[in-house]
């Protein structure tokens, strides 16, 4: 079995980011880089499955971007993946695009499984994943909280907001993780070492024979206005008018 | 009536002394040899078949034999180890002289008949073993032979009708009554020596004679007392060879290797062993990972545990009911390396793979010890501290952590603390940008804006960053101004020290953090340390001079109250300290660096009356955990399952509206427990510098 996970290089969820001075983005250059906690947690499942099953895994973690990805993607070796493939690029792009990009590389491996985080945390569009799975044509599950693999198929449990919801579908799939589908290992110097000995396969964006077709323009990027200001109450019908007459939400 | 039987010693006539085994014919003597050599056969097959465990471990760590010497002497010939216990103390102490002076007295014995025999002399003319000498060894001998049957009577009592958490075995009865019984046949062979000797002043051997008193008594006949007397020498003799043959194989084994493990043990509490990046290239493992992992002196420490449970009495994760006993932790691994040996020689006898026969047999992680367990423990050092035979529970757990962090086991919580440690320096991920924060405003110096600096304030991430501990770092940094003290702070510069990674078993992060840290406060060519916590002093103290970081290192606790007695800080004489005020000791200040007594001095000098103070009821070197230590404080327990609960209602116990802290982790452990219990509104849970900052002028300017 193969089992591909794709992951994307963030900034760390616990500095403070702050916005480029020309306003389309944010500054990365003292920014500390991390793997995208929910495709962490992706990593971590397939690895759980690599660990439980009886017959041989093969865990590929795949990423996209310049050429300081492969600091991140040493890390998913670190936690334990087999391999990985960099497809190596200075264009940031949008979700629509990665999912073209990882289309040909899912046909290249043919995996039976492409797991990966449900969105990643710096621009949360969601939407790589259900793109993928659209190209491909294959079946798809969002939001998954729990991974049971049988007689290729899958059967998993999706957070909803009226509860769980269990499905099941055949192999190959796509399958994107949610917070509480596991916590994802701590990878500590020896797993490191043993990762400077796996191989990362690069390949340049540009041998993909793929068309780049931007869908996302980024007019401009502000921070959040950072005056909370914050009220105690005594009462909920106090709440309530604050909330209605106030904040103007009710 | 004995006295009326003191002659003048120096009797010509009658030569004090007696007879060496007398009354017991040639033919018997060479028996008695012959069986004699027969006991000690077993007792070093016992002995062997455990130095055989033992070697199956690694080549140790260098002993420090000289120091082992003094402690053996100091602490273990004195009992100092086992006292303090009441009747269990007492029981021990009775026997264990009564053993040690019989069994000096059998070998003078023996040394004397030796002499006779190469001067060629009959047994009515000793060598040495005659006259005031003489006189001392019996009173001695008959005086510790009680000590010996009272504590063998002790031990019983306390088996049969004291709750106690020894482990119980049924052999432990055997070994009770054997000794008994070799007590009080002594006696016996005494007093019908006595009677068939007539030896000459008896009233030496005061309680062979009250024996031979008994045995007339009894009405045993004058022509009887030969065969008595023989009879009664081989059954002594038998059972004194039985027992000597059967101890490696009883609980008594911890008279050898309890023995040979205060030789070898270091003294120093805390210590972890640095491992290096050629060790893990070389073996492709952290830790200990399987038992054969272990040095030759720690599977040798395992046979010194007698599991006696106070290091499982004094365990606050198994107070909490955490899954973790060190008493078991020690038990489960030696039955584990006895498995593991007799795996091995089976391998050998069958001329198998090893490795492949010991993967049938049970697995040290997992099947032995699980992580979890592992995982439950503070480092609080309290089984190490009160363990009467020097075994260190803690150090088996912290060398399998390293391989559980090798494995990449760890997970939630207190990984990510470990990933924030390496990524931004500190335990919580904050920006590093945030890490001076605490002080707007305060005016506080720098390494920069004061490079002459006397000492350096060593704040750590939980003060930098916690927002309630910040009051305490800023309280602190008032204290030193108003004395007037040259002192300056790394600022942003200043990185976790990595003492709960470390302890954590993730080596190699403390070492990064470790080296970075020596080289900022290298280049700042700093020389004294106050700390604000006491795992970064520990850290400072034990750890990184392995890692050339060598400072004089103080807590912030005892440089205050250096200060109050150089005068430079001054309480007013009409400083009070409202209501009763407890002082919880950190582990790593009181049990593991040994200071006790600055932060009561500190109370004591802005309390109205010594009487405001208050102790809980495990205190200085016996404190007992808040929780917070080894990492336990990144693990999220709910509050019902809290290491620190049992710690929080000790202090609530006492009745104090004050709960005194000098530690980080305590402060937000015993703070939230006590608001936990619903109790915060009543008790105030502070450092003790805050204390102190209330009471003095807080600003100089
Ligand atoms: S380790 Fe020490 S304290 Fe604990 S049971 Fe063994 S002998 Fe007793
Ligand atoms: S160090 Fe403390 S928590 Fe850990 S086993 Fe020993 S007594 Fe228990």
């Amino acid at each position: 079995m193969k089992i591909l996970v794709p992951t994307k290089r963030v900034p760390d969820t616990d500095q403070k980011i702050k916005v480029s001075s020309d306003g389309t983005g944010v500054q990365t250059n003292t920014l500390p880089f991390i793997i995208n906690p929910f495709d962490a947690i992706a990593l971590e499942e397939a690895l759980r499955i690599q660990e439980g099953a009886s017959d041989e895994v093969e865990v590929i973690t795949v990423g996209i971007g310049n050429d300081e990805y492969e600091k991140e993607l040493r890390a998913g070796l670190a936690m334990g993946a087999d391999r990985a493939i960099h497809v190596s690029t200075d264009e940031l792009l949008d979700p629509w695009n990665v999912s073209k990009v990882l289309k040909v590389i899912v046909e290249k491996e043919a995996p039976d499984l492409v797991l990966m985080g449900k969105q990643a945390v710096d621009d949360d569009s969601n939407q790589a994943g259900q793109f993928l799975a659209a190209q491909l044509d294959w079946p798809q599950a969002t939001f998954i909280s729990k991974i049971e693999l049988a007689d290729s198929k899958a059967n998993v449990e999706r957070e909803t907001d009226l509860g769980i919801e269990k499905l099941s579908l055949n192999l190959p799939a796509v399958i994107t993780a949610d917070l509480r589908l596991n916590e994802p290992r701590y990878a500590s110097l020896p797993n490191i070492m043993k990762a400077k000995k796996k191989p990362i396969d690069s390949i340049p964006l540009t041998d993909l024979g793929i068309e780049i077709e931007p869908k996302i323009e980024i007019i401009s990027v502000e921070a959040p206005s950072s005056i909370r200001s914050c009220k105690k109450v005594e009462t909920v019908d106090e709440l309530l008018t604050l909330l209605r007459d106030e904040a103007k939400v009710l | 009536m004995i006295l009326s039987q003191v002659e003048p010693l120096a009797s010509e006539a009658q030569l004090l002394s007696r007879e060496i085994f007398g009354n017991i014919p040639p033919s018997h003597k060479a028996t008695f040899y012959g069986l004699a050599t027969l006991a000690m056969l077993i007792f070093a097959w016992g002995i062997i078949r455990r130095v055989r465990i033992w070697r199956l471990g690694q080549p140790g760590l260098k002993i420090d034999w000289q120091q082992g010497l003094n402690r053996f002497c100091c602490e273990v010939l004195t009992q100092k180890v086992l006292l303090g216990r009441g009747l269990p103390s007492l029981a021990h102490v009775l026997l264990f002289s009564g053993f040690v002076v019989l069994f000096i007295g059998t070998i003078l014995v023996a040394v004397e008949h030796i002499l006779q025999d190469l001067q060629g002399l009959p047994n009515t003319q000793p060598v040495f073993h005659y006259g005031i000498y003489y006189a001392v060894y019996e009173v001695v001998l008959d005086t510790f032979g009680l000590a010996f049957i009272a504590g063998c009577l002790l031990f019983a009592y306390r088996r049969a009708f004291e709750p106690g958490n020894i482990e119980r075995k049924d052999l432990d009865w055997l070994v009770l009554l054997t000794f008994a019984v070799i007590g009080v046949t002594g006696y016996f062979i005494e007093g019908a020596r006595i009677i068939r000797e007539a030896t000459p002043q008896p009233g030496f051997s005061y309680v062979g004679l009250a024996f031979a008193h008994l045995i007339e008594w009894m009405g045993i006949r004058p022509d009887q007392i030969d065969g008595l007397h023989r009879g009664l020498w081989w059954f002594h003799a038998f059972i004194s060879l039985s027992a000597i043959a059967v101890m490696p194989f009883t609980r008594l084994l911890h008279v050898f290797a309890g023995s040979l493990n205060w030789l070898m043990v270091p003294k120093e509490m805390g210590v972890l062993q640095p491992i290096s990046i050629e060790e893990i290239e070389e073996t492709g493992q952290m830790g200990v990972a399987r038992l054969q992992d272990w040095s030759w002196q720690r599977l040798l420490q395992l046979d010194a545990c007698v599991s006696c449970g106070r290091c499982e009495d004094a365990c606050p994760a198994h107070l909490a009911g955490k899954p973790l006993s060190p008493r078991d932790v020690v038990q489960d691994i030696k039955l584990h390396a006895e498995e593991v040996d007799r795996v091995t020689r089976r391998a050998k006898f069958l001329e198998k793979d090893l490795d492949e026969v010991l993967e049938s047999a049970s697995s040290l992680h997992v099947d032995t010890i699980q992580a979890e367990t592992l995982w439950s423990c503070t480092t609080c050092n309290a089984c190490v501290f009160v363990c009467p035979l020097g075994v260190n529970p803690l150090g088996y757990i912290t060398d399998m952590r390293r391989n559980l962090i090798g494995e990449a086991e760890l997970r939630g919580a207190p990984a990510q603390a470990l990933q924030k440690m390496q990524r931004s320096g500190n335990p919580w991920g904050l920006p590093v940008g945030d890490r001076f924060e605490w002080a707007e405003g305060l005016d506080v110096p720098t390494v920069e804006s004061n490079p002459d600096f006397d000492v350096l304030y060593w704040v750590g991430c939980a003060a930098a960053y916690d927002r309630r501990l910040r009051k305490v770092a800023q309280s602190i940094v008032k204290l030193l101004a108003h004395a007037g003290v040259s002192f300056a702070v790394l600022g942003e510069r200043e990185k976790c020290t990595g003492e709960s990674a470390r302890r954590m078993g993730e080596e190699f992060l403390f070492q990064e953090l470790a080296m970075e840290n020596v080289e900022t406060l290298n280049s700042h060519n700093v020389k004294k340390i106050v700390t604000h916590c006491p795992h970064c002093l520990n850290s400072f103290r034990q750890d990184y001079p392995q890692f050339d970081g060598h400072y004089e290192v103080v807590h912030h606790t005892a440089y205050l109250q250096e200060l109050i007695e150089a005068g430079k800080l001054q309480v007013p004489s009409d400083a009070e300290l409202q209501g009763k005020v407890t002082f919880h000791d950190p582990c790593y200040l009181a049990r593991v660096q040994g200071e006790t007594e600055a932060p009561r001095e500190l109370l004591d000098s802005v309390a109205n009356s010594p009487s405001a103070r208050v102790e809980m009821e495990n205190h200085s070197e016996n404190t007992l955990c808040c929780g917070g230590g080894g990492g336990r404080m990144w693990f999220d327990d709910a509050p019902e399952e809290r290491t620190g609960k049992a710690r929080v209602q000790e202090a609530l116990n006492t009745g104090a509206e004050q709960v005194a802290v000098s530690c980080p982790f305590c402060l937000i452990m015993m703070k939230d427990g006590v608001a936990a219990e619903g109790k915060d509104e009543e008790v105030k849970v502070l450092d003790v510098a805050e204390v102190l900052v209330g009471q003095t002028q807080p600003d100089p300017k």
